[in-house]
């Protein structure tokens, strides 16, 4: 009797929810490669996937930041300033992508620096959050107060826009070492959002088996890339492990979507869930991150010849 | 006692009838706390007005046209006997503790007054009720029954209680009702979510 008044167990839909969603991320992560025709020299190429990939990163910061401090109620009035600058990046970075020739003009040269620079003080702003509460560096602090990923990645944005006008300036240093750096910024990038997106799975306790899929994968493909830097051989690998972080960080918002209709409420409640469940548009940073280490295999491949 | 006012007059719970903040479960439970008054099945009549005109004392409504139903509510409890799963040592059961308990007050105010609680003034009961609330009473009427146990435990704690499972008193307090299925996303102090009450200025 009681048997039947049990709600639905939450296991039982898990695998095909999943493999529907892996699969449908794959189509639409083949329908965007098909899509994305980059032009010209390796260099010029690499130049639009890492200014493809921070625009990426700010429209993921954009609509978070946004989300979040809506929920903080805007409070202090410099929280109107991330979502902001996170919207001038996505049209800094959207303009490098296409144009990448001219992302050493002044104009989004000093946007991108400015966005770079947003996101370093709102790191100060949320450190400062986080150790003025009771407790200070706790686990629950890291875990309820201001996240220290989301203008870290506002940073990294700024940073790829303007790497990617200096693989184009044609300078000695562009051949010999910044394909290397940026491998290595793009493995820290990776380390960085596993770090924030494991510490909240944590948070979730795992309590859905998919959420384990951000915490062995990306950390693979920040090694590969990491190892990439330093000998191109590892590039063989390091191209389907990025390949598979761009997929989590396109099934990532599909997996939310199914964990805030499993949420009290489900969609009927999205006034609250959209806050309260996981976020939707956070795990795109990873396709960001992911599409800007895609462009630059090809120089690091280089490297080797 | 007298004299509140609800910082709340523009908040009324039942809007929120037709929002997701609540569901089928949510509405068809306050429905039947509005629709099913229950009607009388176990308490005396004379118990039931002597409790009425009590009740009235302990939350008075003056202001209401329709007051929030009490009594009718007590006496589905005991008729139920839906006790709360414990006993006070010093008690005995909750229907008898209910029985002896309002007899008992009917006795002291005619020993007292030589008439019945509800024709005596308003003060006139208050004291009486202060009276029993600190034992001051007639202990030949009262037995073993403690009367500041019966009146705190029982009287009033039901009657406040149940006064604010009601919809009316939840406006009046501000208070959202059932969190279900919408709860609240803004936790910390001094943080609301807009489907929250709002106060205004009343002083």
């Amino acid at each position: 009797m009681f048997q039947s008044r049990q709600p639905e167990p939450s296991h039982r839909p898990l695998v095909p929810v999943a493999i529907a969603t892996v699969a449908a991320a794959a189509g639409i992560g083949w329908l965007l490669q098909r899509a994305w025709k980059p032009k010209g020299d390796r260099n010029h190429r690499a130049a639009q996937a890492l200014g493809a990939g921070a625009a990426i990163l700010c429209v993921s910061v954009a609509l978070d930041s946004a989300i979040e401090h809506y929920r903080g109620e805007f409070k202090d009035k410099a929280m109107f300033v991330g979502p902001t600058m996170a919207l001038l990046g996505l049209g800094a970075a959207t303009y490098v992508a296409f144009r990448p020739e001219r992302a050493s003009d002044t104009l989004p040269k000093i946007a991108l620096f400015a966005v770079g620079a947003t996101g370093l003080a709102g790191l100060g702003f949320h450190s400062y959050n986080i150790l003025k509460r009771p407790g200070e560096l706790d686990a629950l602090n890291l875990f309820y107060g201001a996240p220290m990923g989301a203008p870290a990645a506002l940073t990294l944005a700024g940073l790829y826009g303007v790497i990617a006008g200096e693989m184009l300036s044609g300078r000695s240093y562009v051949k010999s070492r910044l394909s290397k750096h940026t491998a290595g910024l793009i493995a820290f990038s990776l380390m960085g959002t596993i770090a924030e997106a494991g510490l909240l799975h944590f948070r979730g306790s795992f309590q859905n088996p998919a959420m384990y899929l951000p915490v062995p994968i990306p950390p693979l493909a920040a090694i590969s890339i990491g190892a990439a830097a330093l000998s191109p051989r590892a590039t063989a690998a390091a191209e389907p492990l990025l390949k598979a972080t761009a997929l989590l960080g396109i099934a990532g918002p599909m997996f939310h979507a199914y964990g805030i209709h499993r949420n009290m409420g489900g969609w009927k409640n999205w006034s609250q869930m959209i806050l309260q469940g996981p976020p939707l548009p956070a795990p795109p940073a990873f396709l960001g991150i992911a599409a800007a280490g895609l462009g630059i295999l090809p120089m690091l491949k280089e490297e080797q010849k | 006692m007298s004299g509140f006012k609800t910082p709340y007059p523009d908040y009324h719970v039942l809007e929120k009838w037709d929002s997701p903040s609540w569901n089928d479960q949510t509405r068809e439970a306050v429905r039947q706390r509005l629709d099913e008054v229950p009607p009388r099945r176990f308490l005396s009549e004379e118990q039931w007005s002597l409790l009425e005109a009590i009740v009235a004392r302990l939350v008075p409504q003056p202001e209401r046209a329709e007051p929030v139903p009490i009594v009718p509510w007590i006496d589905d409890t005991l008729h139920k006997n839906e006790t709360p799963g414990y006993r006070y040592a010093d008690m005995p059961p909750m229907r008898e503790a209910w029985c002896r308990g309002l007899d008992a007050i009917a006795a002291e105010t005619r020993n007292r007054h030589g008439k019945s609680f509800e024709q005596l003034s308003p003060e006139q009961q208050d004291a009486l009720l202060s009276d029993v609330q600190h034992n001051r009473v007639d202990r030949q009427i009262w037995g073993d029954l403690p009367p500041g146990g019966f009146f705190l435990h029982h009287l009033l704690k039901q009657t406040v209680g149940i006064y604010y499972s009601h919809p009316d008193a939840w406006s009046e307090i501000g208070y959202g009702g059932p969190a279900s299925p919408r709860g609240y996303a803004r936790l910390g102090p001094d943080e609301r979510d807009p489907w929250e009450a709002r106060e205004v200025d009343v002083a």
